[in-house]
């Protein structure tokens, strides 16, 4: 799966919100607010491009001081969200 | 070949008028108050010429319509363009520089739409790397600082800002549709009058420290709570202008929005147009 397209990642004052900004994005209209992991979360799924759950996990594992079981359902709980308000677009 | 320079907010833009059976001049009177000197360091120069476009080649990347005005924004070849219409007639064609620091507009027998609009999408898109931001936005002064009022078009930005007018002694009128705000070099952030008033004629040559930004709606109660960042920033967003698909221009704007949430108080208004409302918002905002 891939972000979606023309959203970007933007930090205010110390809080995360994903824009849109992009023209595929131009009629996205709100904003989704992240929490630190999400945002940390976002930024590598944007490194990797085309990522699955099981490349997040890793990282995340890799990363933090968790249990490689917390990491999973922390990210898919995340990754789960982030479906529901369309910020991400599964393959075809 | 008129050349005329003019200042809002610091920045200085020439328009270049090509001689015709008609003095445009008189019809830019909203800009006299800006007039400056000449200068080699402008953000931008436009021409102004009244003969028809040629828009062969142009692909569309975005249209904006709201109410009556439409603005279709793309390119032709590898230069932004810009199509103003009202009613569904076209009024002028904006083509830029890629760098936004040089642009011509077309304009049918030198409408006054036509023109402004031209103007004011250079001027945001020349200025959005410097820490200026054109707004939609009514503002007004009251003992030495400026409070903009903020929301979509009918929401009742002008009309609060005419409560204060009327019950808050001493405030006045800065601006009733498109200032300008500015970062400084010294971390201070202004607003502006500008050329550019729409609804109210009020074309003043004015800045203040922003006292507050205050984003208003419609609401059967008067109540006011400060905004939190990410809340606040959603405010500023939707009410400055700017090609945000042009990454340059969107990170520029983000640096000047992230500054304003920084060191200016963003409140939200929910309110009825009455005098209890501009007392509520005057006594929470200043002080």
């Amino acid at each position: 799966m891939t972000l979606k397209k023309g959203l970007v990642l933007r930090e205010v004052c110390g809080e995360y919100v994903i824009v849109g900004e992009g023209l595929e994005a131009l009629d996205f209209g709100k904003m989704i607010s992240l929490n630190e992991t999400s945002a940390w979360l976002w930024k590598k799924a944007e490194e990797i491009g085309n990522f699955t759950i099981d490349n997040l996990v890793e990282s995340l594992f890799g990363h933090f001081d968790v249990s490689i079981d917390r990491a999973r359902i922390d990210v898919t709980n995340i990754v789960n969200e982030w479906i529901s308000v369309g910020i991400v677009e599964a393959d075809d | 070949m008129k050349e005329i320079y003019y200042k809002v907010a610091g920045h200085v833009f020439a328009f270049e008028i090509e001689e015709g059976d008609r003095d445009v001049l008189c019809d830019l009177r909203q800009y006299e108050p800006f007039v400056a000197d000449p200068t080699e360091d402008t953000v931008f120069r436009l021409r102004i010429c009244s003969k028809q476009a040629n828009t062969t080649g142009f692909i569309q990347e975005m249209e904006q319509k709201d109410g009556v005005q439409t603005i279709r924004a793309g390119r032709i070849g590898m230069q932004p363009c810009f199509i103003f219409l009202w009613q569904g007639v076209l009024k002028s064609v904006l083509v830029c520089n890629e760098d936004f620091q040089k642009g011509d507009v077309y304009v049918e027998n030198y409408n006054l739409f036509g023109i402004n609009n031209a103007v004011m999408v250079l001027y945001a898109l020349a200025t959005a790397n410097r820490l200026t931001a054109l707004f939609h936005s009514s503002v007004v002064s009251y003992k030495d600082k400026a409070y903009m009022f903020l929301g979509q078009s009918g929401t009742g930005k002008s009309t609060h800002a005419r409560l204060w007018l009327e019950y808050i002694e001493g405030s006045e009128l800065v601006n009733d549709d498109n200032p300008v705000v500015r970062v400084l070099d010294d971390g201070s952030i202004r607003v502006y009058g500008s050329p550019w008033s729409g609804k109210t004629p009020c074309y003043r040559n004015v800045s203040y420290p922003i006292g507050a930004i205050v984003m208003l709606r419609q609401a059967p109660r008067n109540t006011i709570v400060r905004l939190r960042p990410p809340e606040a920033f959603a405010a500023l967003v939707d009410s400055i202008s700017g090609m945000r698909w042009n990454q340059m221009i969107a990170n520029g704007l983000y640096e000047t929005e992230v500054n304003i949430i920084s060191h200016v108080m963003i409140c939200h208004l929910d309110c009825l147009p009455d005098e209890e409302a501009a007392r509520l918002c005057m006594f929470n905002v200043s002080g």
